[in-house]
């Protein structure tokens, strides 16, 4: 295995000591460093998402949560709306709302990736009728072969989910909403303490990072939405895209782990952002944590709350419909936290 | 087992295939629908007949990655391999000195947590099943190689444990089947809790995969040939001739994923797993020479 021949940069020699993130973690020491969450440096709303994690899945219902939750703000970006103005909950989630949602998660990625990859995103008919605008994403300039050819391959796995899912949705299919790819990564960049400004498309190794702000949300997306989907042949098809979506996942955190360094480490920081926002379920990226998952080496599922407070770049409990990557909110029936 | 020419070349071009496959789109679906119900149709197998054929997977996964990392057996390491009635665990067929003589502290940390999650696995599937858990059947880790490495096309043996480039390629036949049973096994599970459990399984198991085939394409093309071998040998063991495909280059694009047209993972039932663990055996071979134990093998 000699992968930094192949990757001059991806020298598994590299110390990655000195990095206060990339420290390895024994085995032994992985169970606790699961459960719990890793570094936060924003706020203690792991332990307030993790109570109630299961909330949606388990039926138990929405609230609004309390004014005090309310008055509570990260400061993560986005835009918080009062209570007051909360929609009133669906009476039911369909699996076409549930596919639609992850189909606002696949117009994300598929319009991250194609961009990076070919300079341009969705054609207008992947994109709907009325789709929204896609601000940034730019073409990378490609220094590894094997790089191009990773994202060009995940590139097409997100346009094909795009596609699939609408065609499986037909004409109840929603368009793309608004996209932000530049001012999202420079907020988020902020909000995890790695700087001002953040450019996923500066060089490729800035792309993996970019990459692995998205892949383990859709893995803990998808799981969690596996136990509300209805239809037998909804959760297979839905199953399947949660695998592919961990094969992306895994061969980021593994590229991750071999390029080592401040890449590493901001992507360690972006993964404490996302466990602050979205309930802890992360695991830190190191040679010994490849996967991210429980104590019991088993997946970590999100409520679509705590999918939709990582997406949106805000943490702040309460009603939250827009913010981060979709500015003007997603598109459908699930866009707004209830918590 | 045999392996037909026209069952290979069906494979092999399958994995040449998928990027520039046609969207099947909803006739996709169908197809899944019609899977499906066909294997429903077949017998009433409840979610314990489930569990208890992914537990036996998982002690194949267990042992194979223990012994590669520490020499020993999963049951030497304290996880437990007895039937939840009592009855005694079964033997493991390995060489001597299994331990991989790992040079690369990266690919060595990665065995390692690999190791404890399918120990995880078969610790959390024994205590989920309880008196119900099925022992572990007889393994073989070494004629097993050898036959499908022989079926592969890759020569008369295959050491697992030479190795880190074996590991590698030993680790790669099982993880793509891991993903595709627990896939195959989600729309069987009638409990909420255990679909929830199997769904976040599969994801760790895919988590395995993606790794194992990065690590094998960035070690070059002889690696990448072999794992389209043995994707090919899967794929026509089962039956198909085409779910699956090996680690390489299409057209541009990398093949990390072990993916359909549309980009959604391979799907198994039972009996085509069965078929590739037990390389083509009826009732038992291969990596399981006595058959599953449990009511699926």
């Amino acid at each position: 295995m000699k992968m930094y021949k192949i990757f001059p940069r991806l020298n598994p020699n590299r110390p990655l000591a000195s990095f206060p993130l990339c420290k390895q973690v024994p085995l032994q020491q992985r169970k606790q460093a699961k459960g719990g969450t890793i570094v936060d440096p924003v706020h203690e709303f792991i332990a307030r998402k993790g109570v109630s994690r299961r909330r949606f899945l388990t039926g138990v219902g929405y609230s609004a949560g309390s004014a005090a939750a309310l008055a509570l703000a990260t400061g993560c970006g986005g835009s918080r709306t009062p209570a007051t103005t909360m929609p009133p909950p669906p009476a039911t989630i369909t699996d076409a709302d549930i596919l639609n949602f992850a189909l606002n998660l696949e117009y994300l990625e598929a319009e991250f990736y194609l961009r990076a990859a070919t300079g341009a995103g969705l054609s207008d008919t992947d994109a709907g009728s009325g789709a929204g605008a896609v601000t940034g994403g730019a073409q990378v300039t490609f220094a590894t072969p094997a790089i191009q050819q990773y994202a060009m391959e995940i590139a097409n796995d997100e346009l094909a989910h795009v596609r699939f899912l609408r065609s499986a949705l037909g004409s109840a299919a929603v368009s793309r909403p608004q996209i932000d790819l530049t001012n999202s990564f420079n907020a988020a960049a902020m909000a995890a303490g790695i700087g001002p400004m953040f450019n996923p498309f500066a060089d490729e190794n800035s792309l993996i990072v970019g990459a692995f702000t998205f892949e383990d949300v859709g893995v803990t997306a998808y799981h969690g939405a596996a136990g509300l989907l209805t239809n037998k042949t909804y959760l297979g098809a839905a199953a399947g895209i949660m695998a592919v979506e961990a094969y992306h996942a895994a061969e980021i955190r593994t590229l991750l782990a071999y390029i080592g360094g401040n890449y590493l480490t901001y992507a360690n920081q972006i993964s404490a952002l996302r466990a602050a926002a979205g309930g802890g379920n992360e695991v830190a990226v190191s040679g010994s944590t490849i996967v991210a998952a429980d104590s019991n080496s088993i997946a970590f599922d999100r409520t679509t709350d705590q999918v939709l407070h990582i997406v949106y770049l805000n943490a702040t409990s309460g009603v939250v419909k827009s913010g981060g990557f979709f500015p003007a909110g997603l598109n459908g029936t699930i866009t707004a936290t209830a918590s | 087992m045999e392996i037909t020419a026209n069952g290979m070349n069906m494979a092999t071009q399958g994995g040449l295939g998928r990027r520039a496959a046609i969207m099947l789109g909803g006739a996709a679906l169908a197809g899944l629908a019609v899977r499906r119900s066909a294997f429903a149709q077949s017998a009433t197998v409840t979610d314990a007949d489930i569990l208890n054929f992914a537990l036996n997977l998982e002690y194949l996964e267990a042992q194979f990655y223990t012994l590669a990392t520490t020499g020993k057996t999963i049951d030497q390491v304290g996880i437990g391999i007895t039937g939840g009635d009592g009855s005694a665990g079964g033997s493991v067929t390995v060489k001597s000195g299994a331990m991989v003589p790992f040079t690369t502290p990266l690919l060595q940390q990665y065995a390692m947590e690999t190791a404890m999650d399918e120990q995880n696995h078969v610790t959390f599937l024994r205590t989920a099943l309880a008196a119900n858990a099925v022992a572990m059947p007889n393994i073989d880790l070494m004629n097993s190689f050898n036959a499908l490495a022989q079926a592969a096309g890759l020569g008369s043996t295959f050491d697992p444990f030479a190795s880190e480039t074996n590991f590698l390629l030993g680790a790669f036949i099982f993880e793509d089947v891991g993903v595709t049973a627990y896939h195959g096994a989600a729309g069987l599970i009638s409990s909420k809790t255990y679909l929830d459990k199997a769904a976040g399984i599969l994801a760790v198991e895919a988590y395995h995969a993606g790794s194992i085939r990065t690590r094998i394409f960035a070690s070059g093309s002889a690696a990448q040939d072999a794992s389209a071998k043995i994707a090919a040998a899967r794929a026509s063991l089962d039956g198909t001739g085409n779910d699956d495909i090996g680690v390489g280059l299409s057209g541009g694009a990398a093949t990390i994923v072990d993916a359909d047209s549309n980009a959604i993972a391979f799907s198994r039932t039972t009996s085509q797993v069965l078929k590739i663990v037990y390389g083509g055996g009826a009732s038992g071979g291969a990596f399981f020479p006595n058959g599953l134990n449990g009511t699926i093998k």
